[in-house]
């Protein structure tokens, strides 16, 4: 090689090419694309849900009389607050917009913060990537940073779409930039709780578990500050809260801003501190030993218990907390001070009858159709992972079948999600008794199984989507899951036809205990989750293993 | 005074019971080639990432040109390339996405002698890292490490993976940095490779260095062998001072000989010898040496 021993030892010359495209830049751009697909997604969702909710209520309630009559009816309701915490002047277009988009949306945002700090951090250093990155001309501060801009990039994405929707939908412009910027100032404040659990954990998983602990307890500070009489004082505490008490077009209080500003820069600068000393590719917390049980390793199916173990009991504590609390609140719902003929507006939002302690349980269950089938989906994406990262390449070139392999995974989702379904049952009964009211345990369980059918249909599809299209399939599982739960919501809130909101498995699930179990839809749901299974594993069968 | 490629000074690193690192002394200058040996989980990839400031070392320092790597990682890593013992990349980037992408965290690629290295590695830069086979995401690290022209190059079983055809442009590729004044830290257990490449070796074992030097002062510290025939039965020798004798056929002796032959020649002299084969130890042998006690616990 002539022409290489005779170059210097290190040339100048070629590191004044490309001038200012230097190492940050390539970070945040790299961080940027990863994060591309979330970013997008989520974009949709502001947009829409932001679009379709003053336009819902305009055609939902077109006279002043009308809203007013909303406006009392729901100013002291828990079941609704519960979802969409303290309503503000919804006798307005404004004011219902951002109560009913405020809470969701900021759920949506502290989820984002989460999922994108995790990916970002952890993820990198998971992956072995971090190691490379810093092992060039970058310091671990570029690096965080770098990563912590490309999230900035994508949360003035996110109000820029949230704006877009309130604006679209005719809402004043300033109000919609102040409501858009209250949702959207969530994200840095759960990207830096995501940043500290990155610091914390030393995988994604365990960071995301952690950082998913955080948010429901915010949640949960948020419920009860928004329906136990006196605990409004705890919104402060919470920042799902802090968006609440912004009160976009209702007496704004932007000086609140400061709190999440506040919060988010702490969080931030302690995740850089912490990330500054420790060793990368570990966390902070100390690993567990290996420990020496030689226990559930008969099968693949017994070690994939074994190692899902430690996330089935986090879903499941979190749904006996949720369910026990929600049950103890359900006791204060009443139906006094509703005028008559407001409980059927109701039903018009997609929310359902939430004037008795039942129609109220009834709603807290429908959300808990949506947990359990995330659940499912999630216990795919395990499956997923166990192939993506070869382990299952390792198993499969023992004498195991793809078929008892997959159906095990599957049974597993299956069984994980039966006892998620009863245990909430049970603990919402545990709640409601202790909040001094009665109900029967029957009936809770009930409520529990009917939670089951329509998580067994996306566990069907999730197992296709995982057979045909093993790289995109958690996209399709939960994007199907999130579009066919909004389709509800929205279907029912522009009054589309019986037929099109139909479509959705959620629109046959019936408001156990408030409705009769509705036998033939669960049985039809479940008749195609199996098929769905079935030529999942038909098509697994056949297919390469794919990285 | 020419500041060392390398240096390392009571270097010790304990994740939580287990000592990883026992300060570690360690020297390396500009220009040399030097092999750091090892069985697996001897410490190697620990000592580089301490080397590289990427993990905290528990007490000791190491310095690369003069900068402190864990007090300054960035100033430290200007002069610095390294390729990881795993190809870990991003998937969804190609080859060549990868190779600007590293080269922009690096700062200093060599773009021409880039394009020539990918040519000589045989790489496809068009493919994304996920349809690569590890020895091809590995030539991907090796590539983009190679090109910056790094005044060190710190390298971490930097042919797991490679076939041997490529294992020689490696080695290639080694001498010439050498030859341009480059400085290599070569961890590996390819004992062949690091025979053929380094000026210098160093031998790690559970954590500490147990010896080191050039191959030829390894070997005057270890035995040499010579394998003697003789017409007829063997003679009966005199014990002789750091030798020793023992049967190796029905007309042959076997001597390990510790320092210098000459004694052996001497009690030689006037018996019916018909061949005398005498032969340095092999780096596999000293390496062996290190690890009897290990291998055999």
């Amino acid at each position: 090689m002539p022409a290489v021993s005779e170059a210097p030892a290190r040339s100048r010359r070629h590191q004044e090419t490309r001038a200012g495209r230097g190492p940050v830049g390539a970070l945040v751009q790299r961080a940027i694309r990863d994060g591309r697909v979330l970013t997008v997604v989520f974009t949709y969702l502001f947009l829409v849900y932001s679009f379709v909710q003053p336009v819902g209520y305009r055609r939902v309630y077109t006279t002043t009389a009308s809203r007013e009559e909303f406006a009392r009816g729901f100013g002291s309701n828990p079941g609704l607050r519960l979802l969409y915490g303290e309503p503000h002047d919804v006798a307005t277009v404004d004011g219902y917009t951002a109560w009913r988009v405020g809470g969701v949306l900021a759920i949506a945002a502290a989820a984002f913060g989460l999922l994108a700090a995790v990916r970002a951090l952890r993820g990198e250093e998971e992956a072995g990537r971090a190691e490379l990155t810093l092992a060039g001309i970058v310091s671990r501060r570029m690096a965080y940073l770098s990563a912590m801009a490309a999230i900035g990039a994508a949360t003035v994405i996110l109000w820029a779409a949230e704006f877009a929707g309130f604006a679209f939908g005719g809402l004043p412009i300033a109000g919609s930039a102040y409501l858009a910027l209250a949702t959207v100032l969530v994200i840095p404040v759960f990207a830096g709780a995501g940043a500290v659990a990155s610091q914390l954990a030393s995988t994604r998983r365990i960071a995301l578990e952690i950082g998913s602990g955080a948010v429901a307890l915010f949640f949960l500070l948020r419920v009860i500050a928004d329906t136990v009489a006196g605990a409004g004082w705890l919104r402060w505490l919470t920042p799902l809260g802090w968006a609440e008490e912004m009160r976009p077009f209702a007496g704004p209080q932007p000086v609140v801003l400061l709190l999440p500003v506040a919060a988010s820069a702490l969080l931030l600068l302690v995740a850089a501190r912490l990330g500054a000393t420790r060793d990368i590719g570990s966390g902070l917390l100390p690993e567990r030993a290996g420990g020496t049980s030689l226990r559930l390793l008969s099968s693949p199916t017994a070690q994939a218990l074994r190692s899902q173990r430690d996330s089935l009991i986090a879903w499941a504590g979190s749904f006996a907390v949720f369910a026990f609390i929600l049950g103890v609140v359900s006791s204060s719902v009443s139906s006094s001070g509703i005028p008559a003929g407001v409980d059927k507006q109701i039903a018009k939002l997609g929310a359902g009858s939430i004037t008795s302690a039942s129609g109220y349980l009834a709603l807290i269950f429908f959300v808990y159709v949506l947990g359990i089938s995330l659940f499912v989906c999630a216990q795919m994406g395990s499956a997923r992972r166990e192939e993506a990262s070869q382990q299952l390449e390792t198993l499969l070139a023992l004498p195991v079948g793809r078929t008892g392999w997959l159906t095990g995974r599957l049974l597993l989702a299956a069984g994980g999600a039966v006892a998620i379904a009863l245990l909430t049952g049970l603990l919402t009964w545990a709640g409601v008794v202790a909040g001094g009211t009665s109900v029967s345990l029957g009936q809770m369980l009930e409520a529990g199984a009917n939670c089951l059918p329509v998580a067994l249909l996306f566990l069907g599809i999730a197992a296709l989507a995982y057979a045909a299209a093993p790289r995109a399939s958690a996209a399709i599982s939960y994007g199907l899951l999130v579009l066919s739960f909004l389709w509800q919501a929205v279907g029912a809130l522009l009054g589309a036809p019986s037929w099109l909101a139909g479509l959705t498995p959620f629109g046959h699930v019936a408001l156990v205990p408030a409705e009769p179990f509705r036998a033939v839809d669960a049985v039809v749901m479940i008749g195609i989750g199996v098929a769905a299974a079935a030529v999942g594993l038909a098509v697994f069968r056949r297919r390469d293993l794919i990285a | 005074m020419l500041l060392k490629a390398i240096q390392a000074e009571g270097l010790s690193k304990r994740y939580g019971e287990t000592l990883a690192l026992d300060s570690l002394d360690l020297s390396i200058e500009p220009g040399e080639v030097y092999g750091y040996l090892g069985p697996n989980g001897a410490g190697k990839t620990t000592t580089i990432r301490c080397l590289l400031g990427i993990h905290r070392p528990t007490s000791g320092r190491a310095e690369l040109f003069g900068i402190d790597a864990w007090g300054d990682p960035v100033e430290a890593h200007r002069r610095v390339a390294y390729v990881a013992g795993e190809p870990f990349l991003w998937p969804a980037m190609t080859g060549a996405q990868t190779l600007e992408f590293l080269a922009r965290l690096h700062g200093g690629t060599d773009r021409a002698y880039r394009d020539e290295l990918v040519q000589r590695f045989d790489l496809d830069t068009s493919k994304k890292v996920r349809a690569l086979s590890k020895g091809n995401r590995q030539k991907v690290q090796l590539v983009a490490a190679l090109a910056t022209r790094a005044d060190l190059l710190v390298l971490d079983e930097p042919t797991s993976g490679l076939d041997p055809l490529m294992e020689m442009v490696f080695r290639d590729c080694v001498t010439a940095a050498k030859a341009r004044g480059q400085a290599v830290f070569l961890s590996s257990h390819i004992l062949s490779e690091v025979e053929a490449v380094c000026d210098r070796v160093g031998i790690l074992k559970e954590g500490k260095l147990v010896d080191q030097g050039t191959l030829a002062e390894l070997r005057h510290l270890s035995a040499q062998t010579m394998d003697v025939t003789f017409e007829g039965q063997p003679p009966e020798l005199p014990p002789l001072p750091g030798v020793q004798a023992h049967q190796a056929g029905p007309n042959a002796l076997r001597f390990e000989v510790t320092g210098s032959v000459g004694p052996v020649v001497t009690a030689l002299a006037g018996h019916p010898v018909t061949a005398l084969v005498s032969r340095e130890p092999s780096l596999e042998e000293i390496f062996l040496h290190h690890y009897d006690g290990h291998a055999s616990r």
